[in-house]
């Protein structure tokens, strides 16, 4: 279980990112998050791994502090955290099986990764999550003769090599088109309902986010202004999210139309 | 009417700024200060011309022997021995660039904000880089010529030396430049830092790091000549035995020798570093 208690993040120049953020999210969740560009979405997910570190409160993870965690510790808890990246962040110029080793740096001792000499059980994880993400026939492949979301889905693979127990998605589909979006969203909806692994998103799409989202909560100037299910969401609600009426921009379209019915 | 009402007020052109009109102020007066004979060097475009003429003797001259006939008319007999000096002047040239840049790979790492987010560190090794650098590489060959005598070992030290701050330096910006996406991603993973640089950050800049490797061995191959004059082996050497007699013949080929493996070594590294980058 993951859990923020009064977290709050001010970056240098005053902005509050987080504002005493108090949330719980349970085991094997499917969270969507919504608001605007500042609102806090992506501070909030890097809470949660420590990339963003808390001024204030704290997060833990199962009860382990991830505030007060030393490098060590730190890194410890972020091996059993995979991250999904709105810009992919592969190594453009290494094969695809590469960036998903990356993924099983975290049990691979340093010398040993220097050379780049993987154990063959780790080889064999990093296939087994091209394989879950269908793209395996490019193993060998450099990233950057993929396209957009064929690197998202690689993307995902590196997360899921860690093994880990939570997902987090910063604007997953935010680069890709509204059909490749429906795509990647469905690879993570089966990633979580399959594997039973935390998944915490990042949507800009309202529809998406309904669809997709179990339970959905939406953010506000570093405040929490709706924590429901996605059912519950209306128009009202997302309105207060967005502090003002939704127009044609807040939705992708016509395509989630027909995802919902699948 | 109307319509001019609802535009919002077009925005007033900026003041010009002043810093290009003072830095051409201050580059002319700079040049003519170098020039001037109350400042500078006291250059004279006329007195070169008048002194060359005295030079003239070194292209066509004749001194004495019969062998002898300036630099315009090789001796081609000298030839055969300037092979093992120039193969030998090769040789200081892989080698320091094999070990400069073997050194130089972690240094660049250490040198760059990006991977040396840590101040004392990056501080650290930034000045001391710094002073590899300001050395120049004949110093660095007169020190080596001291300690370990005359030969090409004193031309090695001294091109390595040369070639770490080079390399490192180069390195280090291109690192500077990396796209920081998948270092975050690393990170996100629970790699450590140097797994994080030999995955995230190294295969961007391989291809960079290659042609650096390349760019260094053909710099090296000049430098060697130059640093041989003062006693670091090679084909420099040979080429200061010969003009401290005067024999311009025996120059010329080494000249017209030099000129050639220069040429063909930067056609060759020119066409493989196209390939990488």
């Amino acid at each position: 279980m993951i859990r923020f208690e009064d977290a709050s993040v001010t970056y240098p120049g005053g902005v509050h990112a987080l504002n005493k953020l108090s949330l719980e999210i349970p085991d094997g969740q499917m969270v969507v998050i919504v608001g605007l560009s500042g609102a806090g979405k992506s501070t909030l997910i890097r809470a949660i791994n420590g990339l963003v570190p808390l001024t204030e409160g704290d997060v833990t993870i199962d009860g382990v502090s991830v505030g007060s965690a030393n490098p060590r510790k730190l890194r410890e808890i972020r091996s059993r955290i995979g991250m999904i990246f709105q810009t992919f962040n592969l190594v453009k110029r290494t094969t695809v099986l590469n960036n998903v080793l990356m993924g099983r740096l975290h049990s691979t001792g340093t010398l040993r990764s220097l050379v780049g000499w993987y154990r063959p059980a780790d080889v064999e994880i990093a296939m087994k999550a091209l394989e879950r993400v269908d793209i395996v026939e490019k193993a060998h492949v450099r990233a950057s003769n993929l396209s957009g979301g064929q690197q998202q889905r690689v993307g995902i693979a590196r997360a899921l090599a860690q093994e880990p127990k939570i997902l987090l998605a910063d604007e997953p589909v935010a680069s890709l088109d509204p059909p490749t979006s429906h795509v990647v969203m469905r690879d993570l909806q089966r990633i979580n309902r399959e594997l039973g692994i935390t998944t915490i998103v990042n949507l800009h799409f309202l529809d998406l986010a309904k669809v997709y989202g179990e339970r959905i909560i939406g953010l506000r100037s570093g405040e929490l202004v709706y924590d429901g299910t996605a059912a519950a969401a209306d128009e009202n609600v997302f309105r207060d999210i967005y502090g003002r009426s939704l127009t044609a921009d807040d939705v992708m379209g016509e395509a989630s139309a027909a995802a919902a019915t699948l | 009417m109307t319509t001019a009402a609802v535009q919002p007020r077009r925005p007033a052109k900026p003041r010009p700024s002043l810093v290009v009109p003072i830095g051409i102020v201050a580059f002319l007066a700079i040049t003519w200060a170098s020039l001037s004979e109350q400042f500078g060097i006291a250059f004279d475009l006329g007195k070169i011309l008048e002194d060359i003429t005295a030079g003239g003797e070194i292209l066509i001259s004749d001194r004495d022997s019969a062998a002898q006939y300036g630099l315009l008319v090789p001796n081609w007999a000298f030839l055969p021995q300037t092979v093992e000096p120039m193969i030998e002047t090769f040789q200081m040239a892989v080698l320091a660039a094999t070990i400069g840049c073997a050194v130089a790979l972690p240094v660049a790492f250490v040198v760059s904000r990006v991977t040396t987010p840590n101040s004392p560190t990056f501080v650290l090794g930034r000045s001391v880089l710094s002073v590899v650098r300001a050395i120049p590489d004949i110093l660095y060959a007169l020190m080596f010529v001291a300690s370990v005598s005359i030969g090409p070992l004193a031309g090695i030290a001294a091109l390595v030396l040369f070639n770490i701050g080079v390399v490192a330096k180069l390195l280090s910006e291109t690192v500077d430049g990396v796209d920081q996406g998948p270092i975050e991603a690393a990170r996100a993973g629970g790699s450590n830092r140097p797994q994080t640089v030999r995955w995230a950050v190294l295969p961007q800049v391989l291809p960079n790091y290659v042609a650096y490797a390349l760019y260094t061995f053909e710099l090296n191959i000049r430098a060697a000549t130059v640093i041989g004059i003062v006693g670091a082996g090679g084909i420099g050497y040979l080429l200061r035995g010969q003009y401290q007699f005067f024999n311009w013949s025996n120059v010329s080929v080494i000249i017209i020798v030099l000129f050639v493996c220069v040429f063909f070594i930067e056609m060759i590294s020119i066409w493989l570093r196209r390939r990488l980058v």
